[in-house]
C-alpha cells in the first residue's frame, strides 16, 4: 500500500512538451486512471512514475520519498504493458517466477507464490505453456500475474486491454478492477477509452496536451466537467454561448440566442462575461407542444433509434442544431416540430483552457 | 489469352529459365567434373570415379589449404561476432543523433571494393612494420571484411525484439546486465547465428583478403584452387570444388534447420 | 554525457577502434603510397612525388587499361540488367510456394565462391572444353571463348547476375500489383505498363543493382585473370601485377585513379538518372 506523489512533472523531447506540469496525489489503495486523447502526455506520464522517462523538471515519490533519481529496477513498480510484453522464450510459469528471482526468493517460495497468482487469475495448469499458446485474453492475465505477484508498491498499467476485442474488453476490466481492490494495491491506469475510465477507476484524471484538465469521479467528470476538451471528450455534449447575467451559490443565468439558461457552474463567473454552457443530450427534455412552458420550438431534422435510446438532430430557431437523446419509443419523427426544454435542462458552464 | 500475348509469355518464362540454366550451369560443370574417371570433362562423360577425392584428401597442400580455412573462418566469425553485436546492440538500442553516420562506418568495409580494401591492408602491415605474411595479418582482414554481415543480422533481429520485453524485464527488478543476459541475448541468438553463419562462409570463400595478405607456405583454400587454376586445371580442384559446395551448402541447411534463415537486409 | 551513455559508448568501442586501425589508417596508408617514390630495392625510397599520378593519368598504355576496364564495367552491368530484370520480376510476382526455391537458385551461385565458379567456365569455354567439344563432335569450327573479352564478360555476368537480381527483387516487390491492373484496366497496353509505370517505379532498385554490379566489376581480379589469362587487361589486374613486382607507389596511384574515375561515374550516374526519373514522373 503506497501513496503516490507527482509533483511538477515535466517532460520535454527535443523542443516539444509531452508533459507541461502535472501535480497529483494518489492514495493507498487507489485506482486513478489517466484518461485523454493520443498525444496528451498520459502513458509519458506513467512512464516517469515507473522510471522509463526520466523528468525534465519536477518530482516523483512513493510514500513521501525521492524515487526520481531510482533506475526502474530499483522502484519495486509493478507494470503491464498494451502488447503484454511476455518473455516469449519462457514458459507462463517462468515469466511469472523472473521477478520473484530478481528479489531472490527461495524456490519453494516461488512455486508457492506462482500457484497462489495463477489461482488468482484462473490460468491455474497453464504453467508449461508458452505465451504463444495463449490467447490474448489468457496473455493478458499472465501479464498482470506477473506484475503482481512480486507484490510491488505500485500497479502500473499501460492501456492493457487496448489490444483485445470488445467483449473480452469489458470482461477484463471488471477482472482487473476487482482483482486490484482484493490486492488493495495502489495503482495507475492508462486508457484513452472513457468508459473503461470510468468503469475501473476512483478517480478519473483527464488530460490533454501535457496538463490535467480535470480530476475527480465518474460522476463528477460527466456531470460537472471544468472545461470544453473535458465535456467533449467524455460523453456527447451541446454547447452553448451566451452572456453571463446574475446568480448566486453556483447557479448562474446565461443568456444564449435560444433564451435564457439556467446553469451550474464550479467556478465563478462574472456579471457580463461570454461564456459557455454544456448540456448533455439526455438532459433536454422533450414535449409534443412546442408551445409548453419552459420550452423553445424547434425541428427534427433527423431520428436515430438506438435500441434503449432515440438520438435527435434538431434544428432551433436560430440554425443551430441540438442533439438530444430520450426515450426510445416516443412520437417524435423527423419533419415535425417539438419543444425542447432548455430552460431547465441540466446545463453546466465549461472553461476554455484548463486553469 | 490472345496468341500474341501467350507467346510474349511463354518467350518470357524461356528467358527466365535459360538465365537460371545459366545460373546453374558452370556450378553443375565442376562437379560433374569431379566425379569424372577421366582428365578432362568430355562429351559423353566417361565414367565415375572418386580418384580426384582421394587426390584431394591425399593432397598436402589442399589439406593444408583446408584446413587453415576452416581455422581461419572460425576464428573470423568468432571474432566479428563479439566484435559486431555489441555495436548492433548499440546501433538499435541507444542511437542518438550520429546513428546513421554509424551504420555506414560499420557497412563500409561492404560498401568499400574489397580488393582495395585489402591493398590498403598489405600497404599498412608493411608500414608499421609487422610484415605483410602474416597469418594474424590474413586474420584481421578476414575480420574486417566479415563485420558487416553480423552487424546486419543483428540489427535485424534486434528490430525484431520489441523494447518492451527489456523494459518488463527492468520492471520486474532485473538490472540492464541481467535483461541484456537473460533476455535481450537469448532472442537476438538466431540473427547472431545467422550472422555467424554469413561471416563463415565469406571468410572461407574470402579470395581478395587472401590473395594479397597471404603468407609463405600457408595459404586459403580458395587461394590453393586459384594457383592451381592458373597453371592448369586438374580434377583435384573440381574435388576440392565440390567439398566446399557441399561445406557451405551443409552449413546453410544447418542453420536454417535449427533457427530458420531471413533475408539479408540492407 | 552522465555514466550510463559512457557506459553505452562502450558497446561501439570494438568496432569504432578495430575499423579505424584496420580499415581507416590502411586507406589513408594507400595515399600516402600513391605519393612515395618507386623503387627497385624496396617498396619505396624515401621522399614524396606526384610522378606517380603523372604516370597514370597521361600513361597511353594505362589511360587505355583504365577504359577497358570502365567499357567492360558497363557492359557487364547492362547485360546483368536485361537479364537480371526479368528474372527478378517473375520472381517477385510468383506465388510465394515457388519463391522460396527460386530465390534459393538465385543466392546460391553466391554460396559457392568465385574461384569455383570461374572454374566451371574454363572447363566450358576453354578451347577444349565441353562446348568447343560438342562443337567438334558435330564437325563445326572451335570457336575462341576464352582468353579474350567474351569469355571475361560472360563469366563476371554469371558471377555477378545475384546482386542485380536481388535489389531488383526488393524493388519490384514493393509494387502493388493493382497499379498494374489499375493502369491495364485504364486501357493501357502491356508495353505502355510496363514502360509507364513498372519501368519508373523500380527505377531505385535499378539504380542500386547497376551501381552495385559495375562497382564490383571494376575491382574484379580472379574472374579475369582465370579467363583472359594475361591477355585481358583490367586496372585492377595491372595494379596486382604492379604489387607482386614491388612496384607499390604506382600501383597506390593507379588504384586511386580507378577508384576515383569509378566514384565519379557512379555519382554522374545518379545525377542523371535522377533528372530521368523526375522527368519520367
Amino acid at each position: 500500500m503506497t501513496r503516490l506523489t507527482i509533483a511538477g512533472l515535466e517532460k520535454r523531447f527535443d523542443r516539444t512538451f509531452a508533459v507541461r506540469g502535472i501535480d497529483l496525489e494518489v492514495a493507498e489503495g487507489e485506482l486513478v486512471s489517466l484518461l485523454g486523447p493520443s498525444g496528451c502526455g498520459k502513458t509519458t506520464t506513467l512512464r516517469c512514475v515507473a522510471g522509463f522517462e526520466a523528468p525534465s523538471g519536477g518530482r516523483i515519490e512513493f510514500d513521501g520519498s525521492d524515487v526520481t533519481p531510482l533506475p526502474p529496477e530499483k522502484r519495486d513498480i509493478g507494470m503491464v504493458f498494451q502488447n503484454y510484453a511476455l518473455f516469449p522464450h519462457l514458459t507462463v510459469k517462468q515469466n511469472l517466477s523472473f521477478g520473484l528471482e530478481m528479489r531472490k526468493v527461495a524456490p519453494a517460495e516461488i512455486d508457492r507464490r506462482v500457484a497462489d497468482v495463477l489461482a488468482m487469475v484462473q490460468l491455474t495448469g497453464f504453467e508449461a505453456r508458452y505465451p504463444r499458446q495463449l490467447s490474448g485474453g489468457q496473455q493478458q492475465r499472465v501479464a498482470l500475474a506477473r506484475a503482481l505477484v512480486i507484490e510491488p508498491r505500485l500497479l502500473l498499467l499501460d492501456e492493457p486491454l487496448a489490444n483485445l476485442d470488445a467483449k473480452l474488453r469489458d470482461e477484463m476490466r471488471f477482472f482487473i478492477r476487482s482483482l486490484q481492490r482484493r490486492v488493495g494495491i495502489t495503482a495507475m491506469y492508462v486508457t484513452h477509452d472513457q468508459a473503461e475510465a470510468m468503469v475501473m477507476s476512483d478517480r478519473i484524471v483527464v488530460m490533454f496536451d501535457g496538463l490535467i484538465h480535470q480530476v475527480g469521479s465518474a460522476e463528477d467528470i460527466y456531470d460537472r466537467p471544468t472545461t470544453r476538451a473535458v465535456s467533449s471528450f467524455i460523453g456527447l455534449a451541446n454547447f452553448l454561448d451566451g452572456a453571463v447575467a446574475g446568480g448566486a451559490d453556483g447557479r448562474w443565468m446565461l443568456h444564449t440566442a435560444l433564451g435564457p439558461v439556467a446553469c451550474g457552474a464550479g467556478h465563478t463567473p462574472r456579471e457580463g462575461d461570454r461564456a459557455t454552457a454544456m448540456i448533455r443530450p439526455e438532459a433536454i427534455a422533450l414535449e409534443a407542444d412546442a408551445a409548453s412552458p419552459d420550452c423553445i420550438g424547434g425541428t427534427i431534422e433527423e431520428r436515430y433509434f438506438l435500441g434503449n435510446l432515440a438520438d435527435y438532430r434538431i434544428r432551433m430557431a436560430d440554425g443551430s442544431i441540438l442533439q438530444v437523446q430520450g426515450e426510445a419509443h416516443a412520437p417524435f419523427s423527423p419533419g415535425g416540430t417539438v419543444g425542447v426544454g432548455l430552460a431547465q435542462a441540466r446545463a453546466w458552464l465549461v472553461r476554455d483552457a484548463a486553469a | 489469352m490472345s496468341a500474341n500475348a501467350s507467346l510474349g509469355r511463354g518467350l518470357f518464362l524461356a528467358l527466365v529459365t535459360a538465365v537460371y540454366v545459366f545460373l546453374m550451369l558452370p556450378i553443375a560443370i565442376v562437379v560433374a567434373l569431379s566425379f569424372n574417371s577421366a582428365r578432362s570433362l568430355s562429351f559423353p562423360p566417361q565414367g565415375f570415379s572418386l580418384r580426384w577425392y582421394v587426390a584431394f584428401f591425399q593432397s598436402e597442400p589442399f589439406m593444408d589449404a583446408f584446413v587453415l580455412s576452416l581455422w581461419l573462418a572460425a576464428l573470423a566469425t568468432a571474432t566479428a561476432v563479439l566484435i559486431a553485436t555489441p555495436a548492433a546492440i548499440y546501433y538499435v538500442r541507444h542511437g542518438g543523433r550520429w546513428r546513421e553516420l554509424f551504420r555506414l562506418y560499420v557497412l563500409a568495409p561492404l560498401l568499400l571494393p574489397e580488393i582495395l580494401t585489402a591493398i590498403a591492408l598489405l600497404f599498412f602491415y608493411y608500414e608499421i612494420g609487422i610484415g605483410t605474411k602474416t597469418v594474424v595479418g590474413l586474420y584481421i582482414g578476414h575480420v574486417v571484411v566479415c563485420l558487416p554481415f553480423v552487424f546486419l543480422q543483428v540489427t535485424a533481429s534486434l528490430y525484431n525484439l520489441s523494447p518492451s520485453l527489456e523494459e518488463a524485464a527492468r520492471s520486474l527488478g532485473a538490472v540492464p546486465l541481467t535483461t541484456f543476459r537473460r533476455i535481450t541475448l537469448p532472442l537476438i541468438k538466431p540473427g547472431v547465428i545467422n550472422g555467424a553463419l554469413f561471416a563463415f562462409i565469406i571468410s572461407f570463400d574470402n579470395v581478395s583478403i587472401s590473395l594479397l595478405l597471404k603468407g609463405i607456405g600457408t595459404t586459403t583454400l580458395p587461394m590453393q584452387m586459384f594457383d592451381y587454376l592458373r597453371w592448369g586445371s586438374d580434377p583435384t580442384t573440381a574435388a576440392a570444388s565440390t567439398v566446399s559446395i557441399v561445406m557451405t551448402l551443409g552449413a546453410v541447411l544447418l542453420v536454417d534447420r535449427f533457427v530458420g534463415l531471413r533475408a539479408m537486409r540492407y | 554525457m552522465n555514466g550510463l551513455s559512457r557506459g553505452k559508448l562502450l558497446l561501439a568501442a570494438p568496432i569504432g577502434v578495430a575499423l579505424f586501425v584496420f580499415l581507416v589508417l590502411p586507406y589513408l596508408t594507400i595515399v600516402v603510397m600513391s605519393f612515395r617514390v618507386p623503387s627497385t630495392t624496396a617498396a619505396y625510397a624515401p621522399g614524396f612525388t606526384i610522378a606517380n599520378y603523372a604516370k597514370a593519368l597521361t600513361d597511353e598504355l594505362y589511360i587505355g587499361t583504365l577504359v577497358d576496364t570502365l567499357r567492360i564495367a558497363l557492359t557487364i552491368t547492362v547485360i546483368c540488367l536485361l537479364l537480371g530484370y526479368p528474372v527478378a520480376f517473375h520472381l517477385a510476382r510468383t506465388p510465394s510456394r515457388w519463391r522460396g526455391l527460386l530465390y534459393g537458385l538465385v543466392l546460391s551461385p553466391l554460396l559457392v565462391g568465385v574461384v569455383i565458379r570461374s572454374f566451371g567456365w574454363i572447363i566450358l569455354l576453354a578451347n577444349n572444353g565441353v562446348i568447343n567439344q560438342w562443337l567438334v563432335s558435330m564437325d563445326m569450327p572451335r570457336v575462341r571463348l576464352m582468353y579474350n573479352e567474351f569469355g571475361v564478360i560472360l563469366a563476371l555476368v554469371h558471377i555477378f547476375l545475384p546482386f542485380m537480381v536481388l535489389p531488383l527483387v526488393g524493388a519490384i516487390q514493393g509494387i502493388d500489383p493493382k497499379l498494374e491492373e489499375a493502369a491495364r484496366s485504364l486501357g493501357a497496353s502491356r508495353r505502355r505498363v510496363f514502360l509507364r509505370v513498372l519501368l519508373p517505379l523500380s527505377l531505385p532498385g535499378i539504380q542500386s543493382g547497376t551501381i552495385l554490379v559495375f562497382v564490383l566489376a571494376c575491382g574484379a581480379y580472379v574472374t579475369p585473370m582465370l579467363l583472359g589469362a594475361g591477355r585481358v587487361h583490367t586496372t585492377t589486374t595491372s595494379v596486382i601485377q604492379l604489387l607482386e613486382q614491388f612496384l607499390w607507389p604506382f600501383g597506390a596511384a593507379l588504384s586511386l585513379v580507378l577508384a576515383v574515375v569509378g566514384l565519379l561515374a557512379v555519382a554522374l550516374y545518379v545525377r542523371l538518372s535522377a533528372r530521368w526519373m523526375r522527368g519520367l514522373a
